[in-house]
């Protein structure tokens, strides 16, 4: 896997530093974003008082509670306890002749220039409590005393520094609609689920999401795609696609390897579908009609044997069946039948969208000459033994070896039965006219009125449609032109479904469609610090920036009727409402987007697309066995959502989603067929929970062999948050080759934290992958890797040991806190478009203690997020006037505000009157 | 008839072109520019095209008895009868490096490496694949930069496959006549749509008035965007604003390279609809490709083309003309006549669709002769025998009459040991090429253009 590699890009390496403070290139970014600090030497002990766990521990050691004890010693300030240690045990290195590592502890000169740095000195907290730093060959030491003075001393400062900053509900960039986002907004608009912006580039990612606003770009060739698929949707729309002439698609496919034999196997998946003889593909049928699909086979049968049968699978149920028989064509050899190049074909018809197409030969070990051994024999009579006829223009010699060759494979028993399917052709549509749907024309022809349309009628369908693209309420200006455009069009053309074409055409690559962008309420709301000091929180999202939120962050498409109502009456905001609106959001269908691209990127799982496991390695690794690790992994995200389980479930659930095809790759008993079924999970405690999924296990190994370190690292992020820093460049990798047989990965692993450069972060990563070393690269049980056997013990830095899954299970599950903190973090990432800053991880820390009250429930989670000030409101942009407006107790419950002073002069606010209409 | 310039009003196409797909169409107004030089010159460039067909084919059904002039067409040459007299007959040319040498089987493979490269590809499957440089992009490197597209490579087999496709060999080599490097196949593209939009923009195919309507509304709707987007930029932040700011940018992009294409020329559009795709039968889907071919060299957009009618080592039944075994196994006849025949009767169906293409060529008036003229194409195959592997002797046909350089109508007939790359050297030394050598060359062949 390159997971591990492409997130060393300086990119992501930025944008990760950004979101942790880790990394120290990203510093500068983090400063420059923080908000000023009202007041740096507030006095300490004022109304708010620090919480215990200031914010998540950037950095921290996934094993070490975040909680650390700390003394209350007066009497220390930052002259008399910082400066001298930072001379005397950093300096050397850290300081204004060396800056290692770009950093120099020495040019901070007050308490105000270290807390106004606080992500940084968080890191230098955590590499002396670690005892990473100072380097152990390194004299004078500081004691062990020292160290905790200091680091106690920092942190209570730093937690000062924070209570005392004013909150901030941040500022998310105007986003764009990313790839998802427009296919869905396309079809929830107009009824055209023709997912035109596959064909945009991808979208760039960065806090591992790829629907950031800083991040999404757009570019010529962008705009230039946008403007042809604004034409092709509009047609589509109000003409429909026309008739459509059929081609032939080659669907493309990853097959397993047939692993030859000359056995017949006892037992073996008569419907073919499960072994590597079948064929899988997905394919998305573009309209619902008739299509020819046609298997092209390979592989061989042995002389005699009678004709066979395939069949077609569409999305897991079998179609149909078709014979066919290659006893009489060409072969290679005698005494076989060559299945090469022959097609079997099919006429069926298949309804628009994605399929799972598949063809496997059924029963394929029967029919057979009686001599194989299989069951049913062949009762054809056995075929006259061919006859040796020696090529023309061969030596004596050279027609006496080839005969007793020939001879030899007569008599020999060879690889008999190899029947497969080895590619799947889609030839169609036939018959489709092309009308547009009816469900477009509902949704643009809202005119009600009998007869052709009049000029009238384009004023009150444009209103509409402008008003629901834009998501809005629209000024009759921006009307009047998109009205104008559609009757000169009209007049042009003779037409008016042409005219409206073109203003829809232009409503789709309209700024007001393709981006979401925000102004706010035009009222400044204030707040107070938690020391008392009064600050401008930002505006409040209106009704409909807020809706948009909501729809964008729950289904990744725009709003639907109930909820623009409920923007349009201006009550969303009220707790019961936008509590309601919650609840039905998520038993709405179309959340199923929280598993498939919250979880699909916060897993990591959607790297499965282009995961390409080593075919000598993983012989079995085809598309239906990636489908299905995907598909488990969604329905079972799917399940935590709809049956609002807890999260941490993710961690231990004892449940999961199998088809057969998976069973058989976790050697589960008991579950055959297609259909992905509940499953209660062995309590011999191997699997449970995300981390032993497949899917999740592909994506955290390299294409020839399990990677503890991708692993370990896959578990600090997603599960602990605590990510490691980006690794120094030039690194090299493992001795690929030496693994399974001289060495194991473990041993290589050993070596190499003997470096203590390495050893610092790889003490973390490194044994939490070791606690999933039987499972392989795709996720099956294994007891050895290659002659090596598997040793699943790990240590962790303090000290806890385990031996397998299941007691690593047990340790992640008693870090509940940390994983509360880690989805919170992640989905409210993706929920924003934004990377989480200083404040916003000291409110995740909060809202995980409220989610952990509230029994770990998942709609806990994104009833926080939505109710957070971070979701409702935004930091202003423009100075404002001055306007004193009690903070809305319900949109910024978390930070409760006495009655508001003067507003501060460190916030901008903004402008009085409604911007932009 | 499919081929025929279309004349439209300058202002409205050139509008339009931009418009629609802007880079693509903005590329699309330099191969006119360059055929206006070419013309302006008073000669028509010359074409230099490769045609393939694998498993080699039933040569006592292929080679004609007579040599000279007075050479009679055999079976499988018969489609060539209308235009006989533009065909040259090439006996005992051979591909030496496709013999084992060696390296043990892997004819197939080798077959296909060799034919355009002359080398002997280096037996892997895995990812560090060494074959030469083809004639065509020996070719392209020189006269390509004269054209929008310097050569163009067209298959009728997909090409996705990968691994090891022969005896240890790469699919690469199967793949890929064309190679731009000694590492890097050109692999073909198959879908007629792709090559269309490629040659010619996504709109070509609409008719004019459709098209320069559509191409307005598409300049109203850049202008109300440009609007729109001027006036919202105006009250955002700097952040937004920046976002907004990549967004008009790109629309003002658009916009600029329309007007640039406006100040250009071009009044040639192909009359033919857009392909929707690969066709349902696979003759279609040739006569297709063929049919792109040509109006490629019409438009003189590239000069250079190579076409894979069927991969190397391709298993594809042809139940069209009730051949239902797949091809491959049935070279391996073994002597069989019924298979000897089905052979036979797959090589006569692809001369079929070759003669179609040169009758087409031959009809298409260019200058003061036809396109095919001033073409040389070549057809063939790297294996002579499919049943025995053999690389000497091929079965090879140069079709045109190469711009007066090449004296057609006859059945040439070389000696022992004349390696097929001669001939492309001496092709290239047409085209105005003179490298040292390609692949194993050793010298030039005699004979193209006097008797």
């Amino acid at each position: 896997m390159g997971a591990y590699r492409r997130m060393h890009g300086v990119r992501v390496l930025r944008f990760l530093a950004l979101a942790v403070g880790l990394a120290l290139t990203g510093s500068v970014a983090t400063r420059g974003q923080a908000p000023a600090p009202a007041s740096p030497t507030a006095p300490p002990a004022a109304t708010g008082a620090a919480p215990s766990v200031a914010h998540p521990s950037a950095g921290g050691t996934a094993a070490k509670p975040a909680i650390q004890r700390r003394s209350a010693v007066p009497g220390h300030s930052f002259d008399s306890l910082v400066k001298p240690f930072v001379a005397e045990h950093c300096a050397s290195c850290h300081g204004t002749r060396r800056q290692k590592g770009g950093l120099n502890l020495a040019a901070y000169d007050s308490l105000e220039a270290l807390t106004n740095d606080a992500d940084r000195w968080e890191m230098v907290v955590q590499k002396l409590r670690d005892g990473e730093m100072p380097p152990e060959d390194e004299e004078p030491r500081p004691t062990p005393k020292q160290v905790t003075e200091l680091t106690g001393f920092v942190e209570r400062e730093i937690a000062k520094a924070d209570a005392a900053r004013p909150p901030d509900p941040g500022r998310v960039t105007t986003r764009r609609l990313n790839r998802t986002e427009y296919n869905n907004t396309v079809r929830d608009l107009l009824g055209v689920d023709i997912r035109p912006a596959d064909d945009f580039p991808n979208d760039d990612s960065g806090y591992g999401f790829d629907n950031i606003g800083d991040v999404l770009s757009t570019s010529p060739l962008l705009v230039e795609k946008q403007l042809a698929a604004a034409e092709r949707i509009a047609r589509t729309a109000i003409f429909g696609t026309g008739a459509l002439k059929p081609s032939l698609t080659k669907l493309p496919m990853l097959n397993a390897r047939v692993v030859e034999s000359k056995d017949v196997p006892e037992r073996y998946d008569q419907t073919g579908l499960t072994m590597a003889n079948a064929a899988h593909a997905t394919y998305r049928v573009p309209v619902e009609a008739e299509y020819v699909v046609r298997l092209v086979t390979s592989g061989r049968r042995p002389q005699g044997s009678e004709a066979m049968t395939f069949a077609l699978w569409v999305d897991g149920t079998k179609i149909a069946e078709e014979l066919l028989d290659p006893s009489l064509g060409a072969g290679f050899e005698p005494g076989e039948q060559e299945l090469s190049g022959r097609r079997v074909e099919f006429r069926v018809k298949l309804t628009a969208g994605e399929h799972w197409i598949a063809g496997s030969p059924l029963r394929m070990f029967e029919g057979m000459p009686a001599k194989f051994g299989g069951p049913s024999p062949s009762k054809l009579p056995p075929p006259a033994p061919p006859e040796f006829k020696p090529r023309p223009g061969m030596t004596a010699e050279q027609i006496e070896f080839a005969k007793k060759r020939f001879e030899a494979r007569l008599t020999e028993r060879m690889v008999v039965n190899t029947p497969r399917v080895g590619g799947i052709e889609v030839i169609g549509p036939y018959g489709y006219e092309g009308k547009p749907s009816a469900a477009s024309r509902a949704l643009i022809y809202t005119c009600q009125h009998p007869g052709p349309h009049v000029d009238a009628c384009r004023l009150p369908i444009l209103s509409k449609l402008a008003r629901r693209a834009y998501r809005r309420p629209v000024t009759k200006d921006e009307v009047g032109k998109l009205v104008a455009l559609a009757e000169n069009v009209s007049r042009e053309t003779g037409s008016f479904d042409e005219g409206l074409t073109s203003a829809v055409q232009a409503i789709l690559v309209s700024p007001d469609f393709l981006f979401r962008v925000e102004r706010g309420e035009p009222r400044l709301v204030t707040s107070r610090t938690r020391t008392g000091a009064p600050a401008a929180l930002g505006v409040k999202l209106t009704q409909h920036e807020l809706a948009s939120r909501l729809s964008y962050f729950l289904w990744a498409s725009m709003p639907d009727a109930a909820l623009s109502a409920a923007a349009d009456r201006g009550v969303l905001r009220q707790p019961l409402v936008l509590g309601a609106q919650v609840t039905r959001m998520l038993a709405d269908p179309r959340s199923a987007t929280l598993g498939e691209h919250f979880a699909g990127q916060w897993l990591q799982v959607r790297a499965l697309e282009s995961a390409s496991p080593d075919r000598e390695k993983f012989p079995d690794f085809d598309h239906y066995l990636r489908t299905s690790m995907r598909r488990e992994t969604e329905m079972f995200v799917a399940a935590i959502v709809r049956e609002d389980r807890s999260i941490l479930d993710f961690l231990d659930g004892k449940f999961t989603f199998l088809n057969e095809r998976l069973a058989r790759h976790y050697g589960i008993d008991g579950v055959s067929g297609t259909d992905f079924r509940r499953v209660a999970l062995p309590v011999d405690g191997v699997r449970g929970g995300v981390i032993t999924q497949a899917s999740v296990l592909t994506v955290s190994s390299y294409a020839t062999r399990t990677s503890p370190v991708l692993r370990g690292r896959w578990i600090l992020d997603n599960i602990l948050a605590a990510p490691p820093p980006e690794p120094p460049p030039d690194i090299p990798n493992l001795d690929d080759k030496g693994v399974g047989t001289a060495t194991s990965v473990r041993q290589q692993l050993e070596q190499h934290r003997a470096d203590p450069t390495c050893a610092s972060c790889h003490k973390r990563m490194d044994p939490l992958g070791f606690g999933l070393e039987n499972f392989d690269a795709i996720g099956a049980w294994r007891t050895a890797d290659g002659q090596v056997p598997i040793d699943s013990s790990g240590t962790l830095p303090d000290g806890r040991t385990f031996t397998g899954p299941k007691e690593l299970r047990t340790i992640l599950v008693s870090e509940r806190d940390a994983f509360s903190r880690a989805i919170t973090g992640k989905l409210m990432t993706y929920a924003l478009g934004r990377g989480l800053e200083r404040g916003d991880r000291r409110d995740v820390a909060k809202m995980a203690k409220a989610i952990a009250a509230d029994k770990y429930r998942f709609s806990s989670v994104v009833r926080q997020i939505v109710n957070s000030p971070a979701f409702q409101m935004r930091r202003a942009d423009v100075k404002p006037a001055p306007v004193a407006d009690p903070v809305d107790t319900r949109t910024a419950e978390q930070h409760p505000a006495p009655p508001a002073r003067e507003p501060g002069s460190a916030k901008p606010g903004t402008p009085t009157q409604e911007p932009g209409r | 008839m499919i081929i025929t310039g279309k004349h439209l009003s300058r202002r409205t196409i050139l509008r339009g072109m931009g418009a629609m797909v802007a880079l693509p169409a903005l590329d699309a107004m330099t191969p006119a520019l360059a055929a206006a030089a070419g013309k302006k010159a008073g000669t028509p460039p010359l074409r230099l095209a490769f045609a393939y067909v694998p498993n080699g084919v039933t040569m006592e059904s292929w080679t004609p008895a007579a040599e000279g002039a007075s050479y009679e067409l055999t079976r499988i040459l018969k489609p060539l009868a209308p235009v006989k007299d533009r065909v040259l007959v090439l006996s005992g040319l051979e591909h030496n490096n496709g013999n084992a040498l060696g390296d043990g089987p892997g004819d197939h493979a080798r077959a296909g490496a060799v034919f355009l490269t002359g080398v002997h590809c280096r037996k892997t499957a895995g990812a560090d694949i060494k074959n030469g440089v083809s004639v065509d992009q020996i070719a392209a490197r020189q006269v390509g930069s004269a054209t929008r597209l310097g050569s163009i490579e067209l298959g009728c087999e997909d090409t996705r496959i990968v691994g090891n496709c022969d005896s240890g060999y790469s699919c690469a080599y199967t793949n890929s006549l064309s190679w731009r490097s000694d590492t890097t196949p050109q692999p073909p593209e198959t879908n007629p749509r792709a090559v269309f939009e490629r040659l010619f923009g996504a709109d070509a195919g609409l008719d004019p008035a459709t098209r320069a309507q559509r191409l307005r509304t598409r300049r109203s709707i850049l202008d109300f965007v440009g609007e729109r987007s001027a006036a919202l930029r105006n009250d955002l932040g700097a952040n937004d604003r920046r976002k907004l700011d990549e967004y008009f940018t790109s629309v003002r992009e658009i916009e600029q390279r329309i007007a640039q294409a406006e100040s250009h020329n071009s009044d040639w559009l192909p009359e033919m609809e857009k392909p929707s795709g690969i066709p349902e039968t696979f003759a279609e889907h040739v006569s297709l490709m063929f049919d792109l071919q040509a109006l490629a060299f019409q438009a003189d957009i590239t000069r250079i083309a190579t076409t894979m009618i069927a991969r190397e080592g391709s298993t594809r039944t042809y139940p069209e003309i009730g051949v239902a075994d797949p091809h491959h196994p049935l070279t391996h006849h073994r002597n069989n006549p019924e298979w000897i025949e089905k052979v036979t009767q797959i090589n006569e169906f692809h001369m079929g669709l070759f003669a179609k293409f040169i009758q087409k060529l031959a009809s298409t008036p260019e200058g003061d002769g036809t396109l095919l003229d001033h073409s040389m194409i070549v057809y063939g195959s790297g294996i002579a025998d499919g049943n025995k592997h053999t690389h000497l002797d091929l079965p090879v046909l140069l079709v045109g009459n190469g711009g007066g350089a090449l004296a057609p109508g006859r059945h040439i007939r070389y000696g022992k040991d004349t390696p097929m790359t001669n001939l492309y050297m001496t092709l290239l030394d047409r085209m105005g090429v003179r490298p040292e050598s390609v692949g194993d060359s050793t010298g030039h062949v005699q004979h193209l253009a006097n008797v």
